[in-house]
């Protein structure tokens, strides 16, 4: 006879990623190359969801040029998500873009309680609009303060100042260093760290990895430990010549 | 996944003598990736490290040397095999700079599913299969306990299940080591490590060991956290800092017969509330045991022996309700009712052995330790199954699984020989005489007419 016919209680866990869509993400099919990372890291993001029962992963996207929109707007199961393509034209909305998600992290529409949320910034450029309101207006927002903040530079132009007062300052801490924005230099890094962040991080958040005594015991600055960067995995395209932006 | 050892091609390793061919990468994580291979024709599994790993933690490739010299404690673990550094000729085709190495192990079957599968509520098994995973997996730690080891980390991400039998597999074997004399780099996994290692107070050990093994069978059995009750729903964020209170500042067991605070809620946590009931009180005492009293006095948790005890006799106690057909755990004796549909459960026939009893049941089984007080329990090697007879179903009868023959003796005194294979009617019987020992059968007294 079966079991009884109940299952593990769990909590939301909210993944949005916020992209940057202005024009010049057109140049060098940066635009394209986020476009394939973020749709090649879906099955292994689903496969942690599935073997995290305590976590319910859900996904949303905003993109941001001329103006902020949600690109997918009700928070998605991750097996259930498909990836329309975004498109690139116009400026950079990044302050609208997190008074977007400061709304998204007000409680409601947020649950009561849920799993540390893990917010991305994907860049490649300045904000052109009021960015210090929009991260002033997230900064208020205690699911924002709780949340898991990754910002990955794409190519040499994007502000790594900006980036870095999105994700906020924290020491450095037993032996880490601190947290930097990533600079994906080409689609290949770009897709490691997409991937790393919908899966490690994902998995980090939402049921903790086994520790090693590295990991400082004592409540970290950051509510999550971050798991280790992926290995810098020899790429056998790196023979033909990189993509370089 | 961007695989560090090329898939398809054929390596070099220091040692080996033949190539190892690279089949296909199966997985990869923080630690490192795991490939399935071939060598000489059989597949066995290679984890692969990332340097990060082998720099953080100094004592791995000495642990896996010892672990490899030593064997594995039982086959329930898919335990290290050899270790290897790829031959120079072969190190240009790995895709890290770094210096790294592996370790080669037994391949996981494919009938073999991750534990938290089942957790989620995913995986068709059955209850009695649940309590044969969750015996495989004490009589695991029991082995492993008694060779002087210690795991250090156990959680539901390195056990897998066979549904169908109820049998488990280990991996991730590399942080084993001698008992509290091998300071090796990992802690355990929050949820599952001992509050006093969650702490910094304590190494992991084979006594945190005993906590984590609590908390797995705890999840096996009844698809929730032991900690997650009240006190969890008060957390709106369960972050670092709120696990480490709830785990280790102030843990509190959800079922504490003293300490109420943390009580399951009833929606919220439904699966603990329906499934604790279900087990009999001698095998609920071992959790209390442990996450009451052993909180924070490691020494007083149940130990693995305890475990293997317990939970054999909880299956020995098997019955089905007649009415819905689940399986039901409480001992014989008392009036009980189905925990599923609530019918009245009828007294079984029991057969009574020289070491315990197990109720007539269908696939309840008899082992040699239900004869021999100097053999500890093992569920491998059944020496008889009690079985529904094929056109009737409601006659029950013992197949014999030994390789010899029974004497089966009715009221009357005739007695008719059952040779190996073979079933005979309990019915008919009062006892079975055996070569391992006497099979008593003994029958529910009718209750006493009405005055």
């Amino acid at each position: 006879m079966p079991f009884p016919d109940v299952k593990l209680a769990n909590r939301p866990l909210h993944f949005l990623y916020l992209c940057d869509c202005s024009g010049s993400m057109a140049a060098s099919g940066k635009m394209q190359a986020l476009n394939q990372a973020i749709r090649q890291s879906l099955p292994g993001m689903a496969a942690v969801a599935r073997d995290n029962p305590e976590a319910r992963v859900l996904v949303r996207a905003v993109s941001f040029a001329d103006r902020a929109a949600w690109h997918i707007e009700t928070p998605t199961p991750v097996d259930q998500l498909e990836w329309r393509d975004l498109q690139a034209g116009g400026i950079t909305a990044m302050g609208a873009a997190l008074q977007l998600v400061a709304a998204a992290l007000q409680t409601p529409p947020m649950e009561v309680r849920a799993l540390p949320p893990v917010l991305v910034l994907i860049s490649d450029g300045q904000p052109t609009d009021d960015f210090a309101a929009g991260l002033e207006a997230l900064r208020r927002v205690p699911w924002a303060q709780k949340a898991v903040r990754l910002a990955i530079a794409l190519g040499h132009d994007a502000d790594l100042e900006v980036l870095q007062r999105f994700i906020g300052t924290e020491p450095a801490t037993a032996g880490r260093s601190p947290r930097r924005p990533l600079q994906a230099g080409n689609a290949t890094s770009l897709a490691q760290y997409i991937q790393w962040a919908s899966t490690a991080v994902v998995g980090a958040a939402s049921m903790p990895a086994s520790r090693v005594s590295e990991t400082p015991l004592e409540p970290a600055a950051g509510n999550i430990p971050l798991p280790d960067l992926p290995p810098t995995v020899l790429d056998p395209t790196d023979d033909v010549g990189p993509v370089v932006w | 996944m961007n695989w560090i050892l090329p898939e398809g091609a054929s390596l070099g390793f220091e040692g080996l003598a033949a190539p190892l061919r690279i089949v296909r990468g199966l997985g990869g994580g923080t630690q490192g990736q795991v490939y399935e291979v071939e060598l000489e024709g059989e597949r066995l599994a290679l984890k692969w490290y990332l340097p990060a790993c082998i720099a953080r933690d100094a004592g791995l490739e000495r642990r896996l040397a010892a672990s490899i010299r030593a064997t594995a404690p039982n086959d329930a673990f898919l335990w290290p095999i050899a270790l290897l550094r790829a031959s120079p000729a072969s190190r240009p085709l790995i895709r890290i700079r770094e210096e790294s190495f592996g370790y080669l192990m037994p391949l996981r079957p494919p009938a073999y599913v991750g534990a938290s599968e089942h957790a989620a509520g995913r995986l068709a098994i059955g209850l009695r299969q649940v309590l044969r995973a969750c015996f495989g997996l004490a009589d695991a730690f029991h082995a492993l306990h008694l060779a002087g080891l210690c795991y250090k980390d156990v959680s539901l991400g390195n056990l897998f299940l066979e549904p169908c039998g109820g049998g488990i597999l280990i991996c991730d074997n590399d942080n084993v080591a001698v008992d509290g004399a091998d300071h090796g780099a990992v802690l355990g996994t929050p949820g599952f490590m001992a509050p006093e290692v969650l702490l910094g107070q304590a190494r992991p050990g084979a006594d945190s060991d005993l906590f984590s093994l609590a908390v797995l069978l705890f999840r096996l059995l009844t698809r929730h956290d032991p900690l997650k009750g009240q006190m969890e729903l008060a957390i709106r964020c369960l972050d670092e800092p709120a696990r480490r209170r709830l785990c280790g500042e102030d843990p509190v067991f959800i079922f504490d017969p003293v300490d109420a605070r943390n009580r399951p809620d009833p929606i919220e946590h439904a699966a603990a509330l329906i499934t604790w009931p279900i087990y009999p009180r001698p095998l609920q005492a071992l959790f209390e045991q442990t996450f009451c009293r052993g909180m924070k006095q490691p020494s007083r948790r149940a130990l693995t022996g305890q475990w293997t005890q317990e939970l054999a006799r909880t299956l020995d106690q098997c019955r089905l309700c007649p009415a819905c057909g689940q399986e039901n755990f409480l001992a014989a004796g008392a009036p009980a009712l189905c925990w599923s549909c609530g019918s009245p459960l009828p007294q079984p026939i029991t057969l009574a052995l020289p070491r315990g009893a197990v109720l007539a049941a269908p696939d309840n089984e008899l082992h040699p330790h239900h004869f021999d007080a100097l053999v500890g329990e093992d569920l491998r090697r059944p020496l008889a199954r009690v079985v529904a007879h094929p056109q009737e179903p409601r006659r029950l009868g013992l197949c014999n699984l030994s390789a010899s023959a029974w004497s089966a003796e009715a009221a009357d005194g005739r007695s008719w020989p059952v040779g190996p294979g073979e079933s005979c009617s309990l019915a008919a019987l009062i006892r079975i005489i055996t070569p391992a020992g006497p099979i008593a059968v003994q029958r529910p007294i009718p209750p006493a007419p009405a005055a």
